[in-house]
């Protein structure tokens, strides 16, 4: 491993007015009812549903209106409502990154922090998938050209 | 609009990808990479530029050589991308949560 490829872990939180049990049920079941799919998903404004399946080994996947489907992560652990750790996949390709999410009470509301970590993996990923996924870097690319 | 200057574009070919994953080993010449490459040296010099370009590899000059090594600077671009995607994306839950979970 080379030393200068250490990198900063990504650390988010929120808190949101409104009980842990209904923040995680919106965060996962309900996806679909917040996701910015327009700059983040792979099929842009054509996705219709976000589907989180609700297991260890359960896959997150975008569905969109022609019924094409994309995969996003795989659920490492699944510990409602409190945790859940997800093998992510920034784009396809791109593996070995790991996104934790925990909901806990705050005064009358849920604080929920979000850790994605594992950046010195994800590009070493992304070349042991080189001959699976040579068309979808671009692909996502243009899905986030206009953030960058 | 999409530019050949981001790091995902430039790993984008299959033979800086190869390149990239030789360099993870450690710093290579010119002349080592194309050796395990089924490309030409020019080609393999060629697509060192770009790598360089946007950040994910570096050289030195040693003796007569170039001698190329990963920068961690392009992942780091990567890294951001995602940190800036996951503000924009809580913003939204949180939005929503408040509008739902009352």
């Amino acid at each position: 491993m080379n030393d200068a490829l250490v990198i900063e872990v990504v650390r988010k939180s929120v808190t949101v007015d409104c009980a842990v049990e209904e923040a995680f049920r919106i965060f996962t079941a309900d996806a679909t009812s917040w996701w910015p799919v327009d700059g983040h998903s792979l099929q842009g404004s054509e996705v219709r549903e976000v589907v989180f399946e609700p297991k260890v080994g359960g896959e997150i996947y975008e569905i969109a209106h022609s019924g094409e489907r994309g995969h996003w992560a795989t659920v490492l652990e699944w510990e409602p409502p409190g945790r859940l750790v997800l093998a992510w996949e920034v784009s396809p390709g791109v593996m070995g990154t790991e996104v934790e999410v925990r909901f806990r009470p705050e005064d009358d509301g849920t604080r929920v922090e979000l850790e994605h970590r594992g950046w010195e993996n994800a590009v070493a990923g992304a070349v042991d998938k080189r001959d699976s996924y040579d068309t979808g870097w671009g692909h996502v690319l243009g899905r986030y050209a206009d953030r960058v | 609009m999409i530019t050949n200057r981001h790091p995902l574009d430039a790993l984008g070919d299959p033979t800086r990808r190869q390149i990239f994953e030789l360099l993870r080993s450690g710093p290579r010449s010119v002349g080592e990479l194309a050796a395990g490459l089924p490309v030409s040296r020019p080609a393999v010099s060629q697509h060192l530029r770009v790598l360089e370009e946007v950040g994910l590899v570096t050289h030195q000059r040693s003796g007569t050589r170039n001698v190329y090594e990963l920068d961690s600077g392009g992942v780091t671009v990567l890294r951001d991308w995602v940190d800036g995607f996951w503000s924009d994306a809580l913003a939204r839950f949180k939005a929503t949560a408040e509008r739902k979970g009352e």
